[in-house]
């Protein structure tokens, strides 16, 4: 089979699969097609959509690819959607950020952190599939453990839970000693190693 | 109304944060930002007095929570027990300032009463900011839509919502007790096992897939050998679930027309699929 052939079967799977499709289904599935085959035809598709300006991309979500609209269009695909489009609170998205970076958690250690009840808020989390059951915590009363799901990988676009952004250390949001605010920043050359920037077209330095 | 002028200044994020009920009407006189508890509020405060949060005039930023606090009752806001909570740890942590340093040195030296309040305000910042960022991602539902072909698996058209559920599944729950090899026994050891538990169980494995076999129901989330208790626990949740419309229950149909086959659950459409937690929260 030739590669314009795979490449059309790729496409056709990313576009067609129930859920996010990772490399090794795709090459579980294509003959003769290896995963780093099925990566690379993946991400010559997303080039060419972009190229020919198509209204989706491909997206890598929950460990798979997807494929989804362009955000310039949500406005229509909203009004499209019967379904209430999606919001979250701020409530919801504090509980979630503490179930994400701190998993498994229980309900007690979230309402330490964020200083109230969250017993209705985890509640709507739980049906709406971004946080799930985890066990249980071995300690008297058995308290039940909190985890993010594959479902809050996909709504937030993330391939896997090591894709969120590291959390501000404590450090970082106090001001620095020994200064009434705003002293100069460091130079640039003085920073040892470049931090290494996996978030991607944040585009830190602009030079004008 | 006479509250307006003690209020402290509008914060700017006051027009999009208005509480549900606060019309356009009064809104302009109001301008009280909602907060996400008693944290958020004094951290709302530091950021206004432009104060360090590790030196925090307690004085001060304790009038201004009691002025806040007070406002929101006057607005029948609800105010929940954790803002008077907080108002009166403000008021203790006062207090405690206002006593001289102990000159025994029985007492720590330098523990500042502040510190604890200082340290709980830094981690919810750290993750009040991280809940920002992740509220500014792009999201999938809101953002960008997913092309996702629906899960191909089709309610067969011989099953159907079990009309006289409940004999066939006493029935599929006796042989459940039988397989589990339970001898009838009295069980002395185990935890207790709390029906609205395995309700969460139960609905956390049926948004997991699309439809399960009622006799799998019991082996979640059980370790080892699942105790009679579990048993009987697990199936009360599910005649529950069955009962507040979260879930339904269907066996096949055959040629005859009679009930045959595996039953199965499978979580039910419509509003009852959402309620079902607001239930759950009132059984115990």
């Amino acid at each position: 089979m030739d590669r314009d052939s795979q490449k059309r079967i790729v496409e056709a799977l990313v576009l067609g699969a129930p859920e996010p499709v990772t490399a090794q289904k795709i090459a579980d599935v294509v003959p003769g097609l290896e995963v780093e085959d099925a990566r690379a035809l993946v991400a010559e598709l997303g080039r060419e959509y972009e190229e020919q300006g198509r209204a989706f991309e491909i997206w890598e979500v929950a460990g798979g690819y997807q494929l989804r609209t362009r955000p310039e269009y949500a406005s229509y695909l909203r009004l499209l959607h019967r379904e209430r489009p999606l919001r979250l609170s701020r409530a919801a998205l504090e509980t979630l950020a503490v179930v994400a970076y701190r998993q498994p958690v229980t309900r007690a250690e979230i309402e330490a952190v964020r200083g109230v009840e969250v017993d209705a808020v985890m509640r709507s989390l739980l049906e709406r599939q971004l946080v799930r059951i985890a066990g249980h915590r071995e300690v008297p009363g058995r308290p039940m453990l909190y985890a993010t799901t594959k479902r809050f990988l996909e709504v937030f676009g993330l391939g896997r839970l090591d894709d969120l952004p590291t959390l501000r250390e404590m450090e970082e949001l106090l001001p620095p000693p020994g200064s009434d605010g705003g002293g100069p920043p460091p130079p640039l050359g003085a920073a040892a190693e470049p931090e290494e920037d996996d978030g991607g077209g944040e585009a830190p330095l602009e030079l004008h | 109304m006479s509250f307006e002028s003690s209020a402290p200044p509008a914060d700017p994020r006051a027009a999009d944060l208005r509480p549900e009920g606060v019309t356009a009407a009064n809104a302009c006189a109001i301008k009280l930002p909602v907060f996400e508890g008693p944290l958020d509020l004094l951290l709302h405060l530091i950021r206004l007095n432009e104060v360090d949060v590790t030196d925090l005039p307690i004085a001060e930023i304790a009038q201004q929570y009691g002025e806040y606090v007070s406002l929101m009752h006057e607005l029948d806001l609800d105010v929940a027990g954790e803002y008077l909570l907080m108002a009166a740890t403000l008021a203790w942590i006062k207090s405690r300032m206002l006593l001289p340093p102990s000159g025994d040195g029985e007492e720590a030296e330098g523990a500042d009463p502040r510190a604890e309040l200082v340290a709980r305000l830094l981690e919810y910042q750290r993750y009040k900011e991280a809940a920002e960022q992740l509220g500014e991602r792009t999201l999938e539902g809101r953002d960008v839509f997913a092309a996702q072909a629906p899960e191909a698996e089709p309610l067969p058209d011989d099953e159907r919502p079990l009309a006289v559920s409940l004999v066939a599944l006493l029935e599929a729950f006796r042989r459940v007790l039988a397989k589990s090899g339970g001898t009838g026994r009295h069980e002395v050891t185990g935890e207790p096992v709390h029906v609205r538990d395995r309700m969460l169980v139960v609905m956390d494995a049926l948004g997991r897939f699309e439809s399960i076999e009622f006799e799998r129901i019991f082996e979640l989330e059980s370790d080892g050998p699942p105790t009679r208790r579990l048993l009987i626990a697990t199936f009360l949740a599910v005649l529950e679930l069955v009962r507040l419309a979260a879930v339904r229950v269907y066996q096949g149909l055959s040629d005859a027309g009679v009930p045959d086959g595996p039953i199965r659950l499978r979580r039910a459409e419509g509003p009852g699929a959402d309620e079902w937690s607001a239930a759950v929260a009132d059984i115990t």
